[in-house]
């Protein structure tokens, strides 16, 4: 029972006390007892009513404020309305709030240091690394394409791998930037008014080139969806892992189908490709670090096994889910593949990955690294 | 006829500068060069560029400092397309930059310069 509805019955009780003690030493009617009675007990009950009121909530507003702090929130003092106990309990709490300050300050921010050290040194170590890379992907481009005056096939062949492994490099140092600083947890979620469609459409402009070089067929299906609360650069990177995992195993001629739909309670974002798929005894493991297919290992790609991994810390820690399925239905039932139009790569027949991104959008989170990477 | 387009290319990598140079001249652009901000800045400023492309980290003057600095003359400035061409990429240098309308950041690891032409035509609408 609530200490309010407590009071309400003592007060009521001790109200019926007095009126019944009253009317016996003063003598008269039932019926002036009676309306005695009335007056007092309505009387009592408002005013009771509201003081009772007016402490329970204020008891509840203090109990929101420990529920803040308790939540890691430190920044709040609590407001000190008067001076009687609760106004007393407040300012113990806030004591108590600016002791945790000082103490949560002086970890935190010896964390903190530690982790911009460490973020700061990525950073560098990435630009510093990103460098080199970026030299050797223009210039052996340059020879493979002729630009430096014809080339042999065997000279072509042999430029073709070194161009192949740079580009394992350079998504190496990408992945690497991102897994150090995701540590499953302690990156930070700063939602805004987002427009997801948006988000897919910006992530997937890296891949146009490599889409049209390929011949890959794109499709695309998007729902009419409001703005809802998404970290702007965590929802672009989700695309990009996705994106990128749909376009590296999609063979030339291929299809990728990317469909955006909202259902009752959340967003539904699903990525198909007609591509190698992956096989039935590896799916158990497509979410884990440094996983890679044996068929896309053999394969002439790149791929650091880290994407879907980062892609499901980030979509599960803002509320969503991640699941994948492979011979991708979608492929198998569209037009393309029913025309024979696109013939699927090998026996795995596609891939399609579905994630779902809550409309409530994604929850605030507070950390003390953010996701670096575009 | 149209006017052949003018683009100003400021980065300090002497290797990833000749590479951009050299292929924006073989696409038919008329090319400018600055190998770090401040002289970016000058050549800009007398010049007028159609297209600016720049790197972030540079000696004397930043990328983000060279954008300020553009967009900060009313006259050519605030309008012209630039294209920011980094190996960094970080949220707060995306921002730095987005705050002045600069909006394509493109990360060097993961453009050919083919592709980059391909982008630099499209901002011209040629």
């Amino acid at each position: 029972m609530r200490i309010s509805d407590k009071i309400l019955l003592i007060v009521f009780v001790l109200a019926t006390v007095l009126v019944l003690v009253v009317a016996l030493l003063i003598g008269g009617s039932l019926q002036q007892v009676l309306l005695l009675g009335q007056a007092v007990y309505i009387f009592v009950f408002i005013t009771s009513f509201m003081i009772s009121r007016k402490l329970s909530q204020r008891i509840i507003s203090l109990s929101f404020n420990v529920e803040e702090m308790a939540a890691g929130n430190f920044s709040k003092k609590i407001e000190i309305d008067s001076r009687d106990e609760i106004g007393q309990l407040a300012s113990a709490l806030n004591d108590l709030l600016s002791r945790l300050r000082t103490n949560v300050a002086i970890d935190v921010s010896k964390d903190t240091e530690l982790a911009k050290a460490k973020t700061d040194f990525v950073t560098l170590a990435s630009h510093q690394l990103r460098t080199p890379l970026s030299i050797i992907k223009w210039y052996v481009d340059f020879l493979v394409t002729g630009e430096a005056g014809e080339i042999n096939k065997e000279q072509k062949k042999y430029l073709e791998e070194v161009y192949l492994s740079n580009e394992r490099l350079i998504e190496l140092v990408n992945a690497l930037l991102d897994v150090s600083r995701i540590d499953v947890g302690t990156f930070s979620i700063e939602p805004e008014p987002t427009d997801i469609v948006e988000r897919a459409e910006n992530a997937l402009r890296k891949y146009l080139p490599q889409i049209k070089q390929k011949e890959i067929h794109l499709k695309k299906a998007y729902d009419d969806i409001p703005k809802i609360n998404l970290d702007p650069r965590l929802t672009k990177m989700v695309f990009d892992i996705v994106i990128s995992n749909a376009v590296k195993y999609t063979n030339k001629g291929g299809m990728i189908k990317i469909t955006i739909k909202k259902t009752e309670n959340n967003i539904l974002t699903q990525v198909s490709d007609s591509g190698c798929g992956i096989p039935r005894e590896q799916q158990p493991k497509v979410f884990s670090k440094l996983f890679r297919a044996d068929n896309v290992r053999r394969m002439e790609s790149v791929g650091t096994g880290l994407g879907l991994y980062i892609a499901k810390a980030v979509i599960e820690k803002s509320g969503g889910k991640i699941w994948f399925e492979s011979p991708s239905l979608e492929f198998l039932l569209s037009e393309e593949y029913k025309g024979k139009k696109i013939t699927p790569d090998k026996a795995n027949k596609g891939t399609t990955i579905f994630f779902t991104i809550p409309l409530k959008g994604m929850k605030k989170k507070l950390g003390t690294k953010k996701l670096s990477s575009l | 006829m149209s006017k052949v387009k003018k683009v100003l290319i400021v980065e300090d990598e002497i290797a990833m500068l000749n590479a951009l140079v050299s292929k924006f001249e073989k696409a038919g652009f008329d090319v400018l060069s600055a190998q770090d901000g401040k002289e970016g800045v000058r050549i800009a400023k007398k010049e007028s560029p159609d297209l600016l492309i720049l790197d972030i980290i540079m000696p004397k003057m930043d990328g983000i400092s060279v954008v300020k600095e553009i967009r900060s003359d009313n006259n050519w400035g605030s309008d012209v397309p630039i294209i920011m061409l980094s190996n960094l990429s970080d949220p707060e240098s995306v921002s730095s930059v987005a705050k002045y309308n600069v909006y394509d950041f493109l990360v060097k690891t993961d453009w050919r310069i083919d592709d980059i032409i391909n982008l630099a035509k499209e901002k011209l609408n040629i």
